[in-house]
């Protein structure tokens, strides 16, 4: 429960005929997490190289290559399809063969199809284009070019070009300028061509085209609008080819994909002329199985059997073992780190504390209803392994955001009636005047004393850690060191007591002054923290500099008070704005006028308490896990552990 | 000065108090959104070089937002 999975080191020999029965057994079982073998030149690792990928490897690869073009090509996802049942693989291999390459053809010839249609199209667009600007020209598009003694410009102009030689005008406005068009004889071009561009003239291109400029435009819009139906046509057959075999592709893809991933297993193996080894870890509890499945697999030629651990050398991977009630966590887990093989998994402190935290930040029965029902309303929406963790934490901070809601006896800003707050009240007086307000000191000290003792838990797994990884002096160093900060925090603690009466805490100050105005319990309470220094100090002198972090990080949990009255404050100002300022005084004449004032009422109230709820999740989620992560995890956590990932598939269109 | 009763000194008195313990939680928050500005940029760019750290970066990020909570713990008790 607080350690991870219990990992075996195993090593699998085999001749290398049996490489492709091995690799089978291996992906099948989905339990070894493959050591890479890499090549080194270090003694005793001589004569071993790297795998050759199986024989079948690049045709599979290439398979999956065209197949992955396809489905890319029309957006087959296997996220969207729900798959009733699954396709047996010899069925699915023989369908490979006969079926996939049809469809594929079917695929890529309807592609091909659309993509001629669209530089069809395009060119069409052109065509349009070039012929626009003479719309409105009342001239036969003939008329403008060819010709063997005439020059001929078209072009936007705007003022009258300054023309000495003989010629010929005509001009059409348009929206975009004045077009004009200009025949001079081929003798004067240079003439004609200097005094346009002197008037700032913008030559167009002439069609190439016959007719009025109008019907020509006409007759192509009528011809793109046909090859836009074509493509339109093309993309609904690639729809229904999508509808009707997106269930058959995605299968082929994860059978495909598990054959070139199994072709490519040797790569990851040392081999020598005759053999080869795979050298991986697979857990404690399922060594046995292992081993036997593998000689059973290659009728006894496989040797199996189970490696010594270097605790120096070898990175264990980690998999979590935790209860069914703190799966959900290890995603808030994974997120800082996975812990490392040996040390403590925090993970079930966190599912138990995270959620108690958020209830006490956001303490209110309608808001952690509306953060339940988000939770289990989005379970159909949100997909996926980690969008499923995640929703069941905010689960279960919903639910403790109810129970904390009764304890502060709160919802939706009021107070719940009938219901005494049995925790300090956290109710302020906004808008109505009175009351006694929020029970601030109490609330500060309940926060300090929750501090205390998630440092003091933090400390304490901080002890075992130590005391189970490091070896000889070093370990009874860093053990005191750990007692060390907890002496320094409950003296530090013992020693305000004794000098303060504060609420929530005991009362240490009637004890009568020993020395210099000293009582008994601020002695005792120096005495710790001197001698917690000295452990401190034994263990890492350099560690002195972190002293002022005791206090800070034991008020650092006033955030939970902190953030929770600010929820609770704008609760309180939505309420008195859309029930005091907007509802209340229309109730009392109601005017035809005053029921449009009382929905925008409804509106704000709405609204806003909906606003404060997403405020409050990402508030009371943030600050809860950063309490975890900064208080709680810097006293014992490292991380950095490596993934466990065994070899293999969870299949879900295709069974062996 | 002279001519003040005692209830205007009371609520002088507790005019001063809202306004420091506005101040309070005004200048640290300003404080603390100073100092996570650079460290926030520097967090989103390490991320989005290697996801993994977006733990480690999420922690660097809210750290100095314990000058915030100080204001805040300062604010409530001059309050209340």
């Amino acid at each position: 429960m607080f350690t991870p999975e219990d990992m075996s080191k195993v090593l699998v020999v085999a001749p290398k005929d049996q490489i492709e029965a091995v690799v089978k057994k291996l992906y099948s079982l989905n339990l070894f997490h493959i050591e890479d073998y890499v090549e080194q030149e270090e003694e005793g690792y001589e004569g071993y190289r790297i795998g050759m990928p199986l024989p079948h490897g690049s045709d599979t690869s290439r398979e999956l290559l065209k197949l992955r073009a396809v489905t890319n090509a029309i957006a087959v996802q296997a996220d969207d399809v729900s798959q009733k049942e699954r396709i047996a693989s010899s069925r699915l291999r023989s369908r490979i063969e006969q079926d996939l390459p049809s469809v594929e053809e079917e695929v890529e010839s309807l592609l091909n199809r659309r993509s001629r249609l669209e530089a069809e199209a395009k060119e069409i667009e052109q065509v349009i284009e070039t012929l626009s600007p003479f719309a409105n020209v009342a001239v036969d598009l003939d008329l403008l070019r060819g010709y063997d003694n005439l020059a001929v410009f078209a072009g936007y102009i705007n003022a009258k070009p300054d023309l000495d030689v003989p010629h010929e005008v005509l001009t059409a406005s348009s929206k975009s300028g004045n077009l004009l068009i200009l025949w001079v004889s081929a003798g004067y071009r240079n003439e004609a061509e200097r005094a346009l561009l002197d008037a700032q003239f913008q030559a167009v291109p002439i069609p190439d085209e016959s007719g009025m400029a109008q019907d020509r435009v006409h007759y192509y819009k009528g011809k793109l609008s046909d090859v836009e139906k074509e493509i339109e046509g093309v993309n609904h057959a690639l729809d229904s080819l999508k509808e009707k075999h997106q269930g058959f592709l995605v299968a082929c893809d994860e059978l495909l994909s598990t054959d070139a991933e199994m072709a490519e297993a040797p790569l990851r193996f040392a081999t020598t002329d005759n053999a080869f080894l795979a050298e991986g870890w697979i857990p404690g509890k399922d060594v046995h199985t292992f081993i036997e499945g593998m000689s059973v697999a290659t009728g006894g030629r496989a040797f199996a059997t189970e490696l010594a651990i270097d605790m120096e050398k070898d990175v264990i991977p980690v998999e979590y073992d935790n209860t069914s009630f703190a799966k959900p966590t290890e995603f808030l887990m994974d997120i800082y780190s996975r812990p490392k093989y040996t040390e403590i998994d925090p993970t079930l402190m966190v599912s138990i504390i995270f959620p108690i935290f958020f209830g006490l930040i956001l303490g209110d029965v309608a808001y952690g209803l509306l953060v339940l029902a988000l939770a289990l309303g989005l379970r159909k929406v949100i997909t996926g392994d980690e969008g499923q963790m995640l929703l069941k934490i905010l689960r279960n901070a919903g639910i403790s955001s109810i129970i904390f809601g009764f304890l502060f006896s709160e919802f939706l800003g009021f107070g719940i009636p009938g219901i005494e707050p049995l925790l300090p009240n956290r109710h302020l007086s906004i808008g109505h005047g009175g009351g006694h307000g929020p029970a601030v000191p109490e609330l500060m000290m309940m926060t300090v004393w929750i501090g205390i003792l998630h440092i003091t838990l933090g400390r304490i797994f901080g002890i075992v850690n130590h005391a189970r990884q490091d070896h000889g002096k070093h370990r009874t160093l860093a053990v005191l060191a750990n007692v060390g900060w907890l002496l320094v925090m409950y003296g530090i603690l013992i020693a305000i007591l004794s000098m303060f009466a504060l609420p929530l805490m005991p009362d240490l100050t009637g004890w009568p002054a020993v020395m210099a105005g000293l009582t008994m319990p601020a002695f005792i309470g120096l005495g710790m923290l001197i001698v917690g220094v000295l452990f401190i100090v034994r263990d890492s002198a350099l560690e002195i500099v972190e002293l002022p972090t005791i206090l800070s990080h034991v008020l650092s949990y006033a955030r939970i008070v902190g953030v929770g009255l600010s929820s609770v404050a704008i609760a309180g100002v939505v309420n008195l704005i859309a029930i005091g300022m907007l509802i209340e005084p229309q109730l009392e004449h109601l005017t035809a006028f005053g029921v449009v004032i009382i929905i925008v009422g409804a509106v704000v109230f709405i609204i806003g308490h909906i606003l404060n709820t997403i405020l409050g999740m990402l508030g009371g989620g943030l600050q809860s896990m950063r309490l975890h992560y900064v208080e709680f995890f810097t006293k014992f956590y490292k991380g950095g552990g490596k993934k466990y990932d065994p070899f293999g598939m969870i299949k879900k269109f295709s069974e062996d | 000065m002279a001519d003040m009763t005692l209830e205007m000194v009371q609520a002088s008195q507790a005019g001063m108090k809202a306004l420091g313990a506005a101040i309070a939680v005004g200048a640290t928050g300003i404080a603390t959104g100073i100092a996570e500005m650079s460290i926030g940029s520097a967090a989103v760019g390490a991320t989005a070089e290697n996801k993994d750290i977006f733990g480690l970066a999420l922690l660097f990020v809210v750290i100095p937002e314990t000058i915030v909570i100080f204001g805040l713990v300062v604010a409530l008790l001059l309050l209340f």
